[in-house]
């Protein structure tokens, strides 16, 4: 019992940090454009669609895949940008929301018509098995995972504290009209966040991908819910909020799984969101603002 | 004394509604400008109009004789006008350190603003104290200086000031207008909007009079019995 509810927290762990990549570039979005970018996932299922093609064609290396998904997904998401949010900036918040639906379908019929199969095999990021300490096993993936979520909270972390662009992204995340008036030329900014946000979900779809040891269509949706379910959870806007709240979605999927069953894995984060948003609308993790 | 800033039959509307019904007037290089006039005559719109924010529909806006109306903000700002906003604006989620380093967004000499910015700390002892301390929780005051400072930051050649006194205890409200004459007198031409016009007659060297998005009288500090400024200031000649 207390064995398994190890081993079910260290998978929930693991899914988790990969949540909290999807969530922190979807934070980055929203904090930045104030906007909801259901394109998120489909540019990073359109990356590894990508990288899955090379493969299919080329057999190339991990290493290679890995750049073609990272450098696949940005550009994907600065077609987004500019296609959806950049038209719409001073307009309507919903117009660029249904802008941003219709481009997930388009990506999706685009990933669809070159590889048409409803599974690719994704090269795998480690052959051998499951490492086993003590009672408890974890693939080596998981751990990989772990490791590179951990590394890319912290170079964000510098990204925002330590350069003039992460001031002019916390700036423009605090007070757009001040940002303005300091001199920060938002148009060019909202395409730099689009790409680092882009570049991080990359990372975590091509950790998924290689995980799970394939690609279908479904990972762009899949990328959009449990994103926008982690920031949701965190506390829209707030990146330690996404953090905590990718964290929390892998750890509730994992034990409501062990307690009750697969079919319910999905249905219980979605009854959390469902009672979060009527009882806390504001999220766990939230900021005060002032001003 | 020649114009710095330079404002032609500008139109800024919001939808239908024409908050500025082609409004113009001029800066001198060196001078206090101050623009009164009641609530709702425009003021704050011609500001946003002529930092960048809001795009006039018509009209012109020189300063140092290049067009300016409907440039992006932060090209307005690399010519070298700062805005002092309304409420002020600052950072609240950010250190006041960062508040003025952010002021200084466009400058690349990094040895200098750091340098800049412990000048502005001499000059607004208040904000020593809470170099450290986000935005968001100082006071009202300490905020109004901190909003001056950040756009003194990019070294403007114009200061644009939107109410600076609004809301601040008079003590506070005098410290304000020690601070812009003397900014002044170190050479910075400043454009001045304000509600307190007993205490905006004292530093302007020119002022104009707005009304329902029109420039309705314009002349030197005395040049108008100053009750009468006050009275159309804050009321406006139409309902006086």
């Amino acid at each position: 019992m207390l064995v398994d509810l190890i081993q079910n927290t260290l998978d929930g762990l693991t899914a988790g940090a990969a949540y909290a990549l999807l969530a922190i570039g979807f934070t980055l979005i929203f904090g930045v454009l104030r906007r909801i970018n259901l394109s998120y996932g489909p540019a990073i299922m359109l990356g590894c669609y990508a990288a899955t093609w090379f493969h299919v064609q080329f057999q190339v290396g991990l290493l290679v895949l890995a750049a073609l998904t990272l450098a696949a997904t940005v550009l994907a998401g600065a077609y987004v940008e500019r296609l959806c949010f950049a038209p719409h900036r001073d307009r309507s918040a919903i117009a660029a929301m249904v802008a941003s639906f219709a481009i997930w379908m388009q990506l999706e019929e685009l990933a669809t018509l070159v590889l048409p199969n409803h599974l690719y095999a994704f090269p795998a990021l480690y052959e051998g098995g499951p490492l086993s300490l003590g009672p408890f096993t974890l693939r080596a993936e998981a751990l990989v995972m772990f490791a590179v979520t951990v590394l890319a909270c912290l170079a964000l972390q510098r990204l925002l504290y330590r350069s003039r662009f992460g001031l002019s992204v916390r700036a423009v995340i605090d007070q757009p009209v001040a940002a303005r008036l300091v001199g920060i030329n938002l148009p060019w900014v909202f395409v730099r966040v689009f790409a680092v946000a882009s570049a991080l979900g990359a990372v975590a779809g091509y950790l998924i991908v290689a995980s799970a040891g394939q690609v279908t269509p479904m990972l762009g949706m899949w990328s959009t819910l449990k994103g926008m379910l982690a920031m949701m959870l965190g506390g829209l806007g707030s990146l330690p909020g996404a953090i905590v709240g990718g964290l929390a979605l892998g750890l509730i999927e994992a034990h409501s799984q062990w307690f009750f069953g697969p079919q319910v894995r999905d249905l219980t984060a979605y009854f959390l969101l469902f009672a979060l948003l009527a009882l806390r609308p504001s999220g766990l993790w939230t900021t005060p603002r002032h001003g | 004394m020649s114009a710095l800033l330079e404002v032609k039959d500008v139109v800024t509307a919001y939808g239908k509604i024409e908050a500025l019904k082609g409004v113009s007037l001029e800066v001198q290089q060196g001078s206090i400008t101050c623009l009164l006039g009641p609530n709702g005559a425009g003021k704050t719109t011609l500001m946003m109009s002529t930092a960048g924010i809001l795009r006039p529909r018509s009209g012109s806006i020189q300063f140092a004789g290049a067009e300016i109306a409907g440039a992006a903000p932060h090209a307005i700002v690399a010519r070298g006008i700062a805005l002092v906003p309304e409420n002020r604006l600052v950072f609240p989620g950010m250190t006041v350190t960062e508040n003025l380093r952010a002021g200084a967004y466009q400058r690349a000499d990094k040895a200098e603003i750091e340098a800049h910015i412990e000048r502005m700390f001499a000059r607004f002892a208040p904000l020593k104290a809470r170099a450290t301390q986000l935005g968001g929780t100082l006071s009202g005051g300490e905020q109004q200086m901190l909003s001056v400072a950040r756009a003194l930051m990019s070294r403007p050649r114009l200061l644009l000031m939107d109410e600076p006194s609004l809301g601040l205890a008079p003590l506070i409200v005098d410290e304000i207008f020690r601070i812009i004459a003397e900014l002044n007198k170190d050479g910075t031409t400043i454009f001045l909007v304000e509600q307190n016009a007993h205490m905006a007659l004292k530093v302007a060297n020119h002022f104009y009079l707005i009304e329902q998005g029109k420039v309705t009288f314009s002349g030197d500090p005395g040049s108008l019995a100053e009750d009468e400024v006050i009275r159309r200031a804050y009321l406006g000649s139409a309902r006086a």
